[in-house]
């Protein structure tokens, strides 16, 4: 076993330097400190140094989390640090007693009133913060009881300006209401019909191809006659008059789906019939559900339509055609949806049957 | 593998021309929508008042069946979304129309205007070039559009050369026919325009044949286009008398698309070189009045516009140099020079250089409140129309370009 310590290799390692006589030690010496403001001021001061632009640094993720949750009204996350030791010893002197010193000044320290002022040294810049000083902070008020009391001594230079400037009360754009709504928000920017729609209209990815033909579609819609209504085949009820359809395309098209959307489907269960035959059982749909596939069949029914022309906006015109056909009780979609409700009847004793499971 | 079986459509299937045609129809009118109170038509009165700027004004019957037959409506402008078709009276507008109303043939101040319409894409060129229109067959002008100038270069039209022609010149016949066809339709005036003095016609011409009579000859048969159309232009360019039927009013030539007249176009020469658009005889005929030197003027006064398109034009450095150095002109900056070293289609520069150029921006907040007001009003837009709206309309459409305000509120709304 060799030796640990390699007293051959020492003088590689220990490199001979010669003492420098005097090294002169540079620190980089900020011309000004970072000011940071009082722990009840809304607004540190800027750094007035052009090299220290970005010496402001965001707050902590956690930190800006709970202000927002602040501004929405709900509760955020928790900024404390660490387990609250001092709260679970609260009131438990044997407890307290065993505590690390360090924790038992703490306490103590909390409870009496500190000695020193951590702000002692500010003094000078408290005359320089106040140059832009606002009356629309409320702090000078709440400090001297409602009045501006010792105007003449402390507050002089400052006090004169902020009178002189018109206060700005309020805000510029108006608080939105609280809690913020479901859909406020970028991503829900259209109607839930046209989103849903959109979404079986795109083709590739294109979603943009897809609005424009969404575009087109609402645009036939407003420029096409009112529809004439098949008493036959009766629209959801509380439909408006057939007149105030056009204006109102959104309406229109979520009328039309509406209309002819299934209240069921048909699951086929293999074998429940027993040998091998399968039991066709009635399942409700929910509303995006029965939209979805009224719009599959819509969809359907506009790509057997022939084009009359050529462009980009043929197949818009297709779709807009075969919803106007549905509202006017025209298009073979009734037929679908009535086939369906049929099956749906014949076969809802199917629900009964035992051995079914519960899906 | 079995092959699938296509299934083939039972109905009709669209005649020859009906696709096209149904993609090229233009659609003034929605029945659905609103009609708007209170707004006015346009009429000699009010086209170049300033009271009316930034206001929304009707365009009456005739004149839109005029700029219909003049195929100044576009099928992708938003006229089918509007109960009657309506335009912005823009600062611009107003402008042309103070042109429109100082020029008179029968007075002393009849001089020929000469102006390049430029602007970003959607700011309203093409537009601005129909309210042009649109205000001279009010004052009873006589108007000569070239929808655009991409139809004369695109190959798509028998040409051949005109005989004895110094230089050589190519003539579209079925397009001149074309022409004479949106001319003898668009203005009615023609019909009591008479001719002044005999002209050698392969058909016989009596001293009472109207204008409108030889235009028709020339329709009829596109192979008397060329020389219907060269009588007619004389006959509308010889001095103006007050006679009935003698009388000349001002003309107005309007091309769209000016960047397609001003390139080599499809067509080739014999020797399959590419001929250049100035060779053909129906853009060489309009660049003459445009041209700026040597001038030609029109003889009883006018107006020659020629519009950029901004969504459909061929690269052309000779128009972009020229219109650069107009703008800077008129700001009173340093004129751009165009780099020595670098090729260019001196022709097409000769030919737009030295016009002025008008441009058109953004509208501002006040004009595009206008609009979304007589959007709402109309029925087509159902926000209400507030401080915020208008401000979120105007910075989303790039700073109030109208195309895109257009776009944005109603036509892409989904």
């Amino acid at each position: 076993m060799p030796p640990r310590l390699n007293l051959f290799a020492a003088p590689k390692l220990l490199a001979y330097r010669p003492r420098s006589g005097f090294q002169l030690r540079v620190v980089q010496q900020t011309q000004q400190s970072i000011r940071r403001g009082f722990a009840d001021s809304k607004s540190p001061s800027k750094p007035e140094d052009k090299n220290a632009e970005n010496a402001e640094s965001l707050p902590h993720v956690s930190e800006e989390a709970a202000k927002m949750s602040e501004i929405t009204g709900k509760v955020g996350p928790d900024l404390k640090q660490g387990s609250p030791v001092e709260e679970i010893v609260q009131g438990d002197k044997e407890a307290q007693e065993k505590l690390p010193k360090v924790l038992q000044d703490e306490i103590k320290s909390s409870n009496n009133p500190k000695g020193t002022r951590s702000y002692s040294t500010s003094a000078a810049r408290r005359q320089d913060d106040l140059t832009t000083y606002t009356p629309n902070n409320t702090d000078i008020v709440s400090q001297t009881g409602g009045l501006i009391l010792g105007q003449e001594t402390t507050l002089q230079p400052a006090q004169s300006d902020a009178i002189t400037t018109p206060a700005t009360v309020g805000h510029k754009f108006p608080l939105p209401e609280l809690p913020i709504p479901k859909n406020m928000h970028k991503d829900y920017r259209y109607d839930p019909v046209i989103e849903q729609v959109l979404g079986l209209i795109i083709l590739h990815g294109k979603r943009a191809q897809a609005q424009r033909h969404m575009a087109l579609i609402l645009n036939h819609l407003r420029t096409s006659p009112p529809p004439t209504i098949n008493p036959a085949k009766p629209l959801v009820p509380g439909a408006p008059p057939p007149s105030h359809l056009p204006l109102n395309p959104v309406l229109y098209l979520t009328l039309a789906i509406d209309s002819v959307a299934p209240l069921l489907r048909i699951r086929n269960q293999k074998g429940a019939a027993g040998g091998g035959v399968a039991l066709q059982i009635p399942v409700p749909l929910h509303m995006r559900q029965r939209r979805r596939t009224a719009v599959r069949w819509i969809l359907d029914a506009a790509a057997k339509r022939k084009n009359r022309g050529s462009g980009k906006s043929m197949f818009a015109q297709r779709v807009a055609e075969e919803l106007i056909a549905v509202v006017e009780g025209r298009s073979a979609v009734w037929e679908r949806r009535q086939a369906v409700h049929k099956l749906g009847i014949s076969s809802r004793s199917n629900l009964n049957k035992k051995g079914l499971r519960r899906r | 593998m079995k092959k699938t079986k296509v299934q083939k459509a039972t109905s009709r299937a669209p005649a020859i021309g009906e696709r096209k045609a149904l993609r090229k129809r233009v659609i003034l009118s929605n029945t659905n929508a609103l009609e708007v109170d209170g707004m006015p038509d346009l009429f000699v009165g009010n086209m170049a008042v300033p009271e009316v700027a930034g206001k929304m004004v009707g365009l009456p019957g005739p004149v839109v069946d005029s700029l219909r037959a003049a195929e100044a409506f576009k099928v992708t402008q938003g006229w089918s979304l509007f109960r009657k078709p309506a335009v912005l009276m823009r600062s611009e507008t107003v402008e042309m129309g103070k042109l429109i109303q100082n020029l008179d043939a029968q007075t002393e101040n009849r001089k020929t205007i000469r102006k390049i319409i430029a602007g970003e894409r959607g700011s309203g060129k093409s537009v601005l070039l129909l309210q042009a229109m649109a205000m001279a067959y009010l004052k009873g002008w006589i108007v000569i559009n070239i929808p655009d100038a991409k139809d004369l270069v695109q190959n798509h039209a028998a040409y051949a050369p005109i005989p004895d022609s110094q230089p050589l010149l190519y003539l579209q016949k079925t397009l001149t026919a074309s022409l004479l066809d949106r001319l003898q339709k668009s203005n009615p005036i023609l019909t009591t325009l008479t001719l002044s003095k005999p002209h050698t016609f392969p058909l016989p011409l009596s001293p009472q044949t109207t204008l409108s009579d030889l235009a028709l000859h020339g329709i009829s048969d596109p192979d008397l286009a060329w020389p219907a159309f060269t009588i007619l232009w004389t006959e509308l360019t010889s001095p103006s008398s007050p006679i009935p039927g003698a009388t000349r009013p001002p003309i107005l030539l309007a091309l769209d698309g000016l960047a397609h007249a001003l390139i080599n176009s499809h067509y080739l020469t014999r020797d399959a070189q590419p001929i250049h658009a100035h060779d053909l005889a129906l853009v060489s005929f309009f660049l003459r009045y445009l041209r700026a030197s040597p001038p030609t003027d029109l003889p009883n006064g006018g107006l020659v516009l020629a519009a950029m398109s901004a969504s459909n034009a061929p690269s052309c450095p000779a128009l972009r140099l020229a219109v650069s150095q107009s703008l800077a002109r008129q700001r009173g900056e340093e004129v751009p020079e165009w780099d020595p070293y670098r090729k260019i289609d001196t022709r097409a520069l000769e030919a737009v250089s030295g016009v002025d150029v008008l441009g058109v921006g953004g509208l501002s907040k006040v004009e595009a409140r206008a609009v979304l007001e007589y959007y709402a009003a109309s029925g087509v837009v159902r926000e209400r129309v507030d401080a915020r709206y208008v401000g979120e309309a105007w910075t989303v459409s790039g700073g109030g370009l109208v195309g895109e305000l257009e776009r944005g509120a109603v036509r892409m709304r989904v």
